[in-house]
């Protein structure tokens, strides 16, 4: 019962949040600093001509009556059109989603399992040396700076040793030339190869460093000597009882972490030109599409805010010295 | 001891996660490679690499450079350019069109063409083109046509144009806008009509399947990936020879595929994974690009024009006699040599040199064939005749060249620090750095300058929105072949915010004879004119020519030859009409 | 009094810290680098041609590799490339502190303020520290690009200070919490001091070394995200920085031309940042008694 109140205020919370940053957006749009307005037509084009495409835009109403129209037809599920490619929000984001999807589901997936598995490793080690070079490695792992990182694996491995396609999803010949849907699905994991080492390289030096600071403090705890002094083998130890309890706190630095792989993405996608959410955001930018860039930017607050959720509950749930 | 056999353990199972890992990654990157070699090297399909993804295939909406090559190959107008003369030449139109001075009006007849879904091109098409245009206001289109005064189609294949008033630009400006199937936009258009915003629910509609009268159709339009076209077989110039070349198109398909970063087409360029990269090349990939003997560089010459323009609305610009100094010590070889490349040629007019008939030759080129030295002694003497001064000036009693201090006004005051504003870097790299050669060039003669680089809708904004500014460098990268575009730069009316006269530029004299040079339809006399304009331009200087670059494209020669070489480039509708497959 | 203290403490953990290997490496590569930021000042006066922005060999005019007259090589224009290297560390350091600093001001304001009032206040705050702290800061920075249109250097040191405050604050609040129990501040409070006067008098110079402390994991992120931002293109133009340069070598197609320019820009980033990040962890580590340490920036 107290779970689901939790729960509740946790959802409404989560609303009010995000109407907060819907209202902020769209006002900080039409109020910054320069006209915005032309920045959005071809400036190209006569002044009579800009006029009119503003008008058509409905940009010259005032703030307050766009704000409303505005309000109206996000609850109606109309995100508005993109000023750039005149199509509706919704049916550009719903194109993109997907492979943003893939790409980070898949990275984070599996940087999570690889680094819970080594954090623990180095944790049960130690001052060894084997701990001494895993955690270094995270380390750099995790200072690498990713555009940089990205271009040198392009270089090495997509240009030198020719390995791999060098950004995008597939291959049109292949697409236009009737190929089965097993070589098209091999196609798009063989384009998906280095973006994704990208990512889980770089995910995965905060996840081990993560594991094996929240193993070492599990392993001091009393429950630990217990176990130790009741004879059980330090495998069962190190994977039944530490691992179990320290890999939580990883499960739940996922969302805090979110903010990190999100910027990650965003970046990697740019590079290799992966047609996902965040190489959309930035290309919104460029080109001043609000309505696109807002319901980008909208889209990943709602999943950042989604996952934190989803973590607190999940903790609340999972630790059982936390009541509410 | 347990903690040894662990710890071995452990690295044995660590060690077999990662080769498991390295094995799939090779497994993968093996069948890629597979799959790559089973790439049909297909010998009807030209691979096109494009810089960015469309905007649009629809024809209003889709202005961009990129969605203008695609559509480009669907809608045709009724007359283009000569690939080579660069003059008129009918292209939807059967023949050049009858004149009636009295009447005012141009006869047209069309040829018999049909559009891809089959059905014919009428003149009823060509009415309801000119009335999309007026009922929708559309941008670019309706200014150009509104001299039109009325139309009239006595037959399926004749169009009588009747002009308000006499006009030199009409064919160059009207006749080569894009024809429209009345079929596929009348329902469309109607419905729009009812809307509020009736333009942009014209431009918001998805077009699936364009119909258009050129030589491709589309066929998809995966957004990331690629856009795939086909041959029309209704095509109205398959077998005919127009413009001196015999049309195909020879190619059953194009493939376009979108490039991120040029780096990465030029490799695809080079492997042979795209025919063409449609974009332009920086200079430094030239070496490079040479060495290979399966690429083909192409040098064309652009109509364009890169300027350092001035805010003559006020100080320091608003004195003639400064913009001219600074005119003088501005290096425009060095520029070629340095920022080309040599890969261009320099601007001494406002309309590029290319541009054989319009180009006037006798303006006044400003420290032509001088040395640095002698340049700075030229722009000091004309400074210092005007009243200017120096502390310790740039040039001594002796004549010897030294830095100066700052410059004083006639006034006696210290001339204000002022700015010169130019795009980033990574957007133009030419302008940015000729920004930075301009500042130190200028500064020689104790001149307060520094360049800024600036984003680019910002930069837009200041300079053409706010006037805010002190100077800048930006450019037109398609120029019109016809010069009317000089009345647009700098006829006084035209100085208003976002308006194109950028640098407050006013002459009752020039003002005069750019309303009477529109109107006159003998090409000699009007010429005279325009002569005329380029000369008071470049004695006045609002705007400073610097340079014009070459446009340069590759092509991978292996598999398609017959690239059509046209003023702006080998990308056009000829080249798509006219490359074969190499036998 | 409270002055011998500090300097006697700080003193004692020197020499602790010193001792750590991670800090040892730490403070290494940072020498270099703030060595290789005061050369900036200097190396442009040596000859005009090796100003970052603006100055060229006038004999070179492609991209060119390592040389004796320039370490690095060139870019594209001619500019020297070590020279834009070192102007780069100037700038890090410079976005790197300072908006660190600016993060840490805010953090620990709204933290003391939050530990002392407690209640409404508290939770309000902390949520909403909560919240920031969660958003990830280079899509914010993109959205507010497109507002601003132009970034100043200063304006993106600021944004990324107002993204970066929350995790401090929380540390500050909860050492705020544990001072509030003190005998001292109570007799603070028995005696009449106002509250302002407590927080900032009493409360403060305790935290304060805390602060400092998180300051360095705030550096490590703010190079980054402004390294990103420069990378993509909204950076400040005329600023050359080490993701500028990143961005040149990339927009000018050199990528796969020029190692010499791809490689050194990006290397000290990750240098610089894996630098302060040593530092951080060795400080960490001095002080660990007494702290539980909380997830990374």
């Amino acid at each position: 019962m107290r779970n689901q109140t939790y729960i509740l205020s946790k959802l409404v919370e989560i609303a009010v949040i995000f109407f907060v940053i819907m209202t902020a957006l769209f006002f900080l749009f039409r109020l910054s600093p320069g006209d915005p307005i032309s920045k959005v037509v071809d400036p190209m084009l006569t002044p009579e001509d800009m006029r009119y495409l503003i008008e058509q835009m409905g940009l010259d109403k005032p703030m307050w009556e766009q704000y409303v129209i505005y309000l109206k037809n996000f609850f109606a599920g109309n995100f508005g059109v993109s000023f750039h490619y005149g199509e509706p929000v919704f049916k550009i984001i719903k194109e993109r989603l997907g492979w943003t999807i893939l790409l980070f589901t898949s990275s984070t997936v599996l940087a999570a399992f690889a680094g819970v598995f080594l954090g623990k490793i180095a944790a049960w080690n130690k001052g060894s040396r084997l701990d001494s070079v895993m955690s270094i490695s995270a380390l750099v792992c995790y200072t690498l700076f990713i555009p940089w990182f990205a271009l040198l694996l392009l270089w090495v491995l997509g240009f030198q040793l020719g390995l791999f396609p060098l950004g995008g999803i597939l291959s049109p010949e292949l697409w236009v030339g009737n190929a089965s849907w097993f070589v098209k699905v091999l196609d798009i994991i063989h384009h998906m190869v280095l973006p994704l080492m990208t990512l889980f390289i770089i995910n995965l030096g905060s996840y081990l460093l993560l594991m094996r600071s929240s193993m070492l403090s599990v392993l001091r705890e009393d429950y630990i000597i217990t176990a130790r002094a009741k004879g059980l083998s330090e495998r069962v130890i190190r994977n039944k009882h530490a691992a179990k309890n320290a890999a939580l706190p990883v499960v739940t630095s996922v969302g805090l972490s979110l903010a990190f792989s999100i910027n990650g993405g965003a970046l990697t996608e740019q590079i290799f030109t992966w047609p996902g959410i965040g190489r959309e955001l930035i290309f919104a930018v460029s080109n001043n599409d609000y309505p696109l860039a807002q319901a980008c930017f909208l889209l990943i607050a709602l999943v950042v805010l989604v996952a934190n959720l989803i973590v607190d509950i999940l903790y609340a749930y999972l630790d059982p010295r936390i009541t509410y | 001891m347990r903690q040894n056999k662990e710890t071995n353990r452990l690295k044995w199972r660590a060690e077999f996660c990662f080769n498991l890992l390295l094995l799939g990654v090779l497994l993968v990157a093996i069948v890629g490679l597979f799959s790559s070699c089973q790439k049909t090297s297909d010998q009807s399909l030209l691979r096109i690499g494009l810089p960015e993804e469309p905007r649009s295939l629809n024809l209003w909406l889709g202005t961009d450079a990129n969605s203008r090559r695609i559509l480009s190959q669907i809608y045709q107008p009724l007359y283009h350019r000569h690939p080579e003369t660069l003059e008129i030449i009918p292209w939807l139109a059967k023949e050049m069109p009858v004149f009636d001075q009295g009447a005012l009006s141009y006869t047209v007849k069309l040829r018999s063409a049909k559009w891809s879904d089959g059905s014919d091109f009428t003149s009823d098409d060509v009415l309801f083109t000119k009335q999309l245009f007026f009922d929708f206001k559309i941008p670019r289109y309706y200014s150009k046509w509104k001299i039109i005064k009325k139309i009239e189609a006595p037959d399926a294949h004749t169009v009588v144009f009747y002009l308000k008033k006499p006009s030199a630009i009409f064919m160059s400006r009207v006749m080569t806008a894009p024809m429209v199937s009345k079929r596929e936009w009348e329902a469309v258009a109607r419905e729009a009509l009812t809307k509020e915003k009736p333009l942009r629910s014209l431009q918001d509609h998805v077009i699936e399947k364009p119909i258009g009268t050129g030589p491709f159709t589309l066929v998809e339009h995966k957004k990331g990936a690629y856009i795939h076209m086909e041959k029309n077989p209704y095509f109205f110039g398959s077998g005919q020879k127009i413009g001196n070349h015999l049309l195909g198109p020879y190619v059953n398909s194009l493939l376009f595929r979108v490039y991120g970063t040029s780096d990465v087409a030029i490799l695809a360029l080079k492997k042979g994974d795209i025919d063409y990269y449609w974009g332009d090349i920086q200079p430094g990939y030239i070496k490079d690009l040479k060495e290979q003997t399966n690429i083909d560089l192409y040098f064309n010459k652009k109509s364009a024009l890169y300027y350092l323009g001035f805010n003559v609305r006020r100080a320091p610009f608003n004195d003639k006699v400064l913009r001219q100094a600074v005119a003088t010590v501005i290096n425009k070889e060095f520029i070629l040599t340095r920022i080309l490349q040599n890969f261009g040629t320099p601007m001494h007019s406002v309309v590029p040199s290319g541009n054989h008939f319009w180009y006037n030759p006798n303006v006044r080129k400003y420290g032509q064939g001088l040395d640095h030295d002698q340049r700075i002694k030229l722009a000091h003497e004309m400074l210092k005749k005007a009243g200017y001064s120096w502390d310790r000036p740039p040039v001594t009693q002796e004549g010897k060249i030294v830095t100066p201090s700052d410059i004083l006004l006639p006034s006696g005051e210290k001339m204000e620090k002022f700015v010169i504003l130019t795009p980033p870097a990574d957007y133009d790299p030419k302008r940015a750095f000729a920004g930075t050669m301009v500042q130190e060039w200028v500064r020689e003669l104790g001149l307060p300058a520094s360049a800024r680089p600036m984003a680019f809708s910002s930069l837009l904004d200041t300079v053409k929105g706010k006037h805010e500014f002190d100077a800048f460098i930006l450019g037109y990268g398609r120029l019109d072949l016809d010069p009317d575009y000089l009345r647009s730069f700098f006829y006084s009316k035209n100085d208003k915010p976002r308006g194109w006269n950028m640098s407050g530029y006013h002459n009752l004299e020039f003002d005069k004879i750019a309303r009477a040079q529109m109107a006159l339809g003998d090409r000699e006399k009007r010429k005279e004119l325009i002569w005329k304009m380029q000369e008071m331009v470049l004695e006045d200087i609002p705007y400073l020519p610097l340079y014009n670059p070459h446009i340069i494209e590759a092509t991978f020669n292996e598999r398609f030859r017959g690239w059509v070489a046209k003023v702006d480039g080998i990308g056009n509708v000829w080249s798509m009409c006219v490359v074969k497959p190499v036998q | 009094m409270l002055k011998t203290h500090y300097i006697r403490r700080f003193l004692k953990s020197w020499k602790i810290f010193i001792q750590n290997p991670l800090g040892k490496t730490g403070v290494i590569i940072l020498t270099v680098f703030m060595l290789m930021a005061l050369a900036s000042f200097i190396v442009p006066h040596i000859n005009p041609m090796y100003d970052p922005m603006t100055g060229i060999d006038p004999d070179i005019r492609v991209s060119t590799g390592p040389s004796l007259t320039h370490f690095l090589g060139t870019d594209n224009v001619g500019r020297d490339l070590f020279a834009q290297l070192l102007e780069g560390a100037k700038v890090a350091f410079i976005v790197g502190l300072s908006s660190a600093f600016f993060s840490i001001v805010i953090g620990t304001v709204v933290g003391m303020v939050s530990g002392y009032a407690g209640g409404m206040l508290d939770a309000f705050l902390m949520r909403m520290a909560d919240i920031i702290m969660v958003m990830p800061s280079l899509v914010i920075l993109l959205i507010l690009a497109s507002l601003f249109g132009q970034f100043n250097i200063w304006i993106i040191v600021f944004i990324i200070a107002i993204m970066r405050w929350p995790a401090v604050s929380r540390v500050i609040r909860s050492q705020t919490l544990s001072l509030k129990q003190r005998p001292f501040i109570e007799a603070s409070q028995v005696a009449g001091a106002s509250h302002l006067r407590i927080i900032f008098r009493h409360i403060m110079p305790n935290v304060l070394p805390l602060a400092f402390l998180y300051m360095t994991f705030r550096v490590t992120s703010a190079i980054l995200v402004e390294a990103a931002l420069s990378f993509l293109g909204f950076g400040d133009p005329s600023q050359v920085s080490w993701g500028m340069m990143l961005q040149w070598v990339w927009k000018s197609g050199h990528m796969f031309q020029a190692p010499y320019w791809l490689i050194p820009p990006g290397l000290s980033i990750s240098l610089l940042t894996l630098a302060f990040y040593l530092l951080g962890r060795a400080m960490d580590e001095v002080l660990d008694p007494r702290l539980r340490k909380e997830g990374q920036s």
